[in-house]
């Protein structure tokens, strides 16, 4: 039974909140929209765009590249580990690995890069670990601070959030399934292929278009683990801001962000409108 | 004996895992506690907690910065939860004309790339004097955690069961009462869940006050990046644990306050 | 729980009352030395010199992005028809002051004061071409040079020229960065321009041409070329701590940031600097005064005090290892000879002179840097 008799007063309710949206997001969404197609003037124009790209379509397609790369490696990590926590026979390591990864969930993007910055260096822990160890030698070890410290640092921290989704999604799953599938002599390997994950896909595919949308809003990570060049979208927007004041440039670069997204949305979209599609 | 190495080998994978995972935060820690550090020495060559000492003296930029993030932080909760306790009671429990719209609304915020926004706020801000102050950083912080806020609250107030609401009016309580002494309590420890998200959205942000709040308003991320930029890694390093404290205790007390049903409902 | 509300409210609110009348806000952009020097010695040494009076140091940032917020700040509050403005003293770097006296956001003080008449180097008239006598006294002068770690660099290299043979042979042992996050890689950039792209005498003093960046498309061509061999650090202090962590062997640094990194410990003291032919460029930075200042008087004040010469003897030169920023006659017997010298073991006075570069004209600063990023770095 919900209150008929007031349909007025939920709208009032929930206006502040949606005020608070419309003035601190949809006006400046806009805002950055006009401010990219507009010329000094004020005419409608695409030359921030060729602007952007004369300057930055290194850093753009460098952009889609960590993005698109850090959302696979976190797919597949996510994925290994739900999938342990599920389907793993051994007691001991599923304890351990529940307690172990989700320390990076709540780490903000900031002080994982300012880890990555010391850990991942030519003479940082990690070299110096795997030297210690004879694993490397001194001469050979390479310091990962550019696009790959970056990848590394973005699966580090958006890991363990979707292999919680993921973990929680598996384990509500019907286990008969599973069962019935290792009762027909299916490896575990393959019943987690074949049975549980397309069960899952779409919690799984709401985790990555979530963390690739948040990836590609990332600011602090290119700026402390990568040295200037080729960098993200992001630290070039910052850059033309800072150093330059120039919003109609920068506000390109946030356009094509936007299409990134929108991307994404994309194939969420397609992919879970497929599913309702396929259903009876 | 396959078993044998079968264990060693997941004993091996668990190690390597754990080595990925807590190593860096190890280095965090070693950087704090390290005076000296330079070539070729693999480990710091003096130890010493000088480093603790300059970031906690009185006087510091550390301890403003803390108490500048706290103090954001806080108000951001009470701005949210403000807007969002009415507008998820609302979503939860009234009958709403394009429901489904406004609950995409609210996340909105989280689901473009922010940094084009923040901008452009920024830009606005300018002409409105709020930047470099803590209301315009509150206001910013505010609008990016209604997603959380909105979202967990109308979850909490969905998995309240309307049974005791209908008990209190039955018996006489107006709906502002039924509300006040049943449905708001039952519904706290998912508001303070959500309270408790929005905090550390705020006390972890780094983009927006990047743009809205420098150079007058210094967070603590704002100080570390500002460290870490500077060279100054043991500074940057215990910012950065000092950040950690509440993410951690959150961590380890989430399961009291986010129960499975508030959790279930959220998103409906 | 009320009363944890009513206290978390309150306490922001002190931060949102404008500050006391006693109050100076010194904005500084620059590395983050240049935010320590006024918060731990200039500014108790003023508090001590004015009782009552509180000196707030906030930084902005290295590079022109610091200047620039600082100057989009005192531009918004000028357009909104503010009276008091922000920012009592500001300390800016070559281009934006040139702005900022263009569009009168500044105070004309130097007269004022009795240090203003003890700078009269060009650099204290001219910023980049534009003219800023009377509103600006330089707080220091500045200098990039190689630094180098003489264990592993057996062939300095003396000029530009032989740094790229050196590269070629020492692939990934050199560092800079870039244009972003640091004036120390935009320096080395300028200095290539100034070594390979022509006429750099017309870069430095003019007359602006627009067609001279065309000339540089080789020299930028190179540069690329060049890149490839090199590491691309993420600031000033990037490039100082990987030279301090054996990452890379060589890179263009601040002398003054090198010899505070040293003192510092944070750099092995072996290390040494070399200033390599034609030339690198150097900087000062500047005091300025807000138009609006909301504490003028006391603002000049604190200015005065910064740049007399015993501050600068002691301040500037002996603990922060800058050249002076007033004309250095002024600080005979202010300071001990060691101190002094200390600043040239590496650089020779000579040196400094013949290959101590301006930066160029504000408008072919601008060009080199866009062209960097149109041409060398996408």
């Amino acid at each position: 039974m919900t209150s008929r008799r007031f349909p007025l007063s939920g709208l009032l309710l929930v206006a502040p909140a949606l005020a608070m949206v419309a003035a601190m997001f949809v006006f400046p969404f806009v805002l950055s929209v006009v401010s990219a197609f507009s010329s000094p003037a004020g005419a409608p124009t695409l030359a921030n765009f060729a602007k952007a790209f004369e300057l930055y379509s290194g850093d753009i397609a460098f952009t889609l590249l960590i993005v698109g790369l850090s959302t696979v490696l976190i797919a597949l990590a996510s994925i290994a580990i739900a999938g342990t926590l599920t389907l793993s026979e051994t007691p001991w390591l599923v304890t351990a690995l529940a307690w172990l990864y989700r320390w990076p969930l709540f780490i903000p993007f900031i002080v994982a890069a300012q880890c990555m910055r010391t850990f991942l260096a030519k003479n940082g822990l990690m070299n110096n670990s795997f030297v210690t160890l004879g694993v490397l030698d001194p001469d050979s070890t390479q310091s990962f601070l550019d696009w790959r410290g970056i990848v590394i640092t973005f699966a580090w921290k958006q890991t363990p959030f979707v292999a919680l989704l993921l973990a929680g999604a598996m384990a509500s799953l019907d286990r008969a399934t599973i069962e019935a599938a290792r009762n027909l002599g299916a490896s575990r390997l393959r019943s987690l292929i074949e049975i549980v994950l397309p069960q899952v896909a779409p919690t799984l595919l709401v985790g990555l278009v979530l963390s690739f949308v948040t990836m590609l809003s990332v600011l602090s990570v290119p700026l402390m683990v990568a040295g200037s060049q080729p960098t993200m979208m992001t630290v070039d927007m910052a850059f033309r801001i800072n150093s330059y004041s120039d919003y109609p440039v920068a506000n390109a670069l946030g356009v094509i962000s936007y299409l990134f997204t929108a991307l994404a949305a994309w194939v969420y979209l397609r992919h879970s409108l497929g599913q309702e599609r396929g259903q009876p | 004996m396959r078993r044998l190495a079968g264990t060693a080998a997941k004993a091996a994978a668990i190690a390597l895992f754990a080595f990925a995972l807590i190593g860096p935060l190890a280095n965090l820690v070693l950087w704090s506690v390290a005076e000296r550090w330079y070539t070729p020495y693999k480990l710091p060559v003096t130890y010493g907690t000088r480093y603790w000492e300059v970031v906690f003296r009185p006087t510091g930029d550390a301890m403003s910065a803390l108490s500048t993030s706290v103090a954001i932080a806080c108000l951001v909760v009470v701005v949210a939860l403000a807007v969002s306790v009415p507008a998820g009671y609302a979503l939860a429990r009234l009958r709403l004309p394009a429901r489904t719209l406004i609950m995409i609304a609210f996340l909105l915020p989280q689901a473009f790339p922010s940094i084009a926004i923040y901008i452009n706020v920024a830009r606005v801000f300018y002409g409105l004097g709020l930047t470099g102050t803590i209301a315009g950083v509150v206001l910013v912080h505010a609008a990016h955690a209604l997603v959380y806020s909105v979202w967990i609250t109308s979850a909490a107030f969905a998995a309240v069961d309307r049974d005791f609401e209908l008990a209190a009016r039955s018996i006489g309580a107006t709906p502002w009462h039924a509300f006040r002494t049943v449905t708001l309590p039952l519904a706290a420890p998912g508001i303070m869940a959500s309270a408790i998200f929005v905090f550390l959205e705020s006390l972890d942000e780094f983009t927006g006050t990047f743009f809205v709040g420098v150079p007058q308003v210094s967070t603590l991320p704002l100080l570390l990046y500002n460290a870490s930029m500077g060279g100054n890694y043991q500074i940057a390093s215990i910012t950065a644990l000092i950040l950690l404290v509440p993410s951690v205790l959150f961590m380890l007390v989430i399961e009291r306050f986010l129960r499975a049903d508030v959790l279930a409902k959220v998103g409906r | 729980m009320r009363k944890l509300l009513t206290t978390a409210a309150i306490l922001p609110a002190l931060w949102l009352t404008p500050a006391g009348a006693q109050t100076i806000n010194v904005a500084t952009a620059g590395d983050q030395n240049m935010v320590d020097y006024v918060k731990d010695f200039l500014g108790p040494m003023f508090e001590k010199a004015n009782p009552g009076a509180k000196v707030v140091a906030v930084g902005t940032g290295p590079g022109d992005g610091g200047s620039q917020k600082i100057y989009e700040k005192l531009s918004a509050q000028m357009k909104a028809g503010a009276d008091k403005w922000d920012f009592d003293v500001i300390v800016v770097h070559q281009k934006m002051a040139g702005q900022m006296v263009g569009e009168k956001l500044l105070a004309d003080y130097t007269k004022k004061i009795a240090t203003g008449a003890m700078a009269t180097r060009d650099t204290s008239k001219n910023a980049l071409g534009a003219n800023v006598s009377g509103f600006v006294i330089p707080m220091f002068h500045s200098q990039t040079a190689l630094a180098y770690n003489p264990a592993m660099v057996k062939d300095v290299p003396n000029s530009y020229a032989e740094l790229v043979e050196w590269t070629k042979k020492n692939p990934k042992k050199f560092g800079y960065n870039g244009i972003k996050g640091g004036m120390s890689g935009v320096a080395f950039v300028t200095g290539w321009v100034y070594a390979f792209g022509g006429d750099a005498a017309k870069l430095m003093s003019g007359p602006y041409d627009g067609a001279t960046k065309a000339a540089w498309d080789k020299s930028l061509a190179d540069l690329k070329e060049f890149n490839r061999n090199v590491v691309i650090t993420p600031g000033n202090a990037g490039t100082l701590d990987m030279l301090n962590r054996g990452e890379i062997t060589m890179g263009p640094v601040w002398v003054d940031m090198f010899y505070t990194w040293m003192a510092d410990g944070k750099l092995p003291p072996t290390m040494k600097l070399k200033l390599v032919a034609p030339g690198m460029p150097g900087q000062p930075m500047y005091y300025a005064i807000p138009a609006k200042a909301a504490n003028g008087s006391l603002a000049e004040k604190f200015v005065a005090l910064a740049t007399s010469p015993e501050v600068q003897a002691e301040g500037i030169v002996k603990k922060f290892n800058w050249y002076p920023g007033i004309d250095a006659k002024h600080l005979e017997g202010k300071l001990d000879p060691a101190a002094w010298k200390k600043l040239f073991t590496d650089i020779s006075p000579d040196d400094l002179a013949k290959k101590g570069q301006p930066f160029p004209l504000g408008q072919y600063f601008n060009e080199i840097l866009e062209s960097y990023e149109k041409k060398v770095a996408n």
